[in-house]
């Protein structure tokens, strides 16, 4: 078995243990499949390979486990798609994921609408934001330019300072995995 | 916030993406990782690394 990776339209060679298999206008890479168990260390070894992947391509990650038999099967499952795969990658070209959560610090409890003005700072600082349902206050992801990652680091330590009733967790760069896919219309 | 409160942060953010984000393709989809309740731990995790990274 194979594991998939990650879509990518850039088909200069990858290193061991990473494979290119070409499906139509894009690739897919590939890794041989672990066996057994994923610990904690395993998924941030797989994360580290995709990561530097994504220093020196665009990438769209895919989601996590999914395998197939070989080569053909990977093509197979991809090539269908390959259109808007393409379009895809375009839509993250040039830009990494930047995760953003906010929760109640404690005391004094947040005001309603300081989520809200958080995520709206931050949103006009990105390319493209998707709100995620959670337990926290604001659980976000950010598209955010390469060029612009520290202007938008500065942001988010500038809105921690504003809102010190809100603890805001901030991590990333990422590769692109919630904006992989088309938005649901 | 110390390191190991950082990882553990980041462990949330990076389960969430792997299970929930990436592109979808049709395959056999494993979700082999070691302790199911992975993501319950870690929730707890980040809720008490958050009382311990009040500003000082």
């Amino acid at each position: 078995m194979i594991e998939l990776l990650a879509i990518t339209d850039d088909p200069s060679p990858l290193r061991s243990p990473l494979r290119l298999v070409p499906a139509g206008e894009v690739g897919v890479v590939v890794a041989p499949a672990d066996e057994g168990e994923a610990d904690a260390e395993a998924l941030w070894r797989r994360e580290s390979l995709l990561e530097d992947l994504m220093r020196e391509r665009a990438l769209l990650p895919i989601r996590y486990g999914t395998r197939v038999e070989d080569d053909a099967a990977a093509a197979a499952a991809v090539a269908p798609r390959a259109g808007e795969l393409a379009a895809a990658l375009e839509r993250v070209r040039g830009a990494v994921e930047v995760s953003v959560r906010a929760v109640a610090a404690g005391d004094p409890e947040p005001g309603p609408g300081a989520p809200e003005a958080v995520h709206e700072r931050l949103a006009a600082a990105a390319r493209e934001n998707a709100l995620h349902a959670g337990p926290e206050l604001l659980r976000a992801a950010y598209l955010v330019d390469d060029a612009e990652v520290d202007g938008f680091v500065a942001a988010v330590r500038a809105l921690q300072h504003e809102h010190p009733e809100l603890s805001i967790l901030c991590t990333g760069p990422w590769p692109p995995y919630s904006f992989a896919e088309a938005p649901e219309r | 916030m110390s390191a190991i409160a950082e990882r553990e942060v980041a462990l949330v953010d990076l389960l969430d993406r792997l299970l929930g984000g990436g592109v979808v393709i049709a395959g056999e989809i494993t979700l082999a990782v070691a302790d199911v309740d992975l993501v319950h731990v870690s929730l707890r995790a980040l809720v008490s690394s958050v009382e311990t990274a009040r500003p000082k």
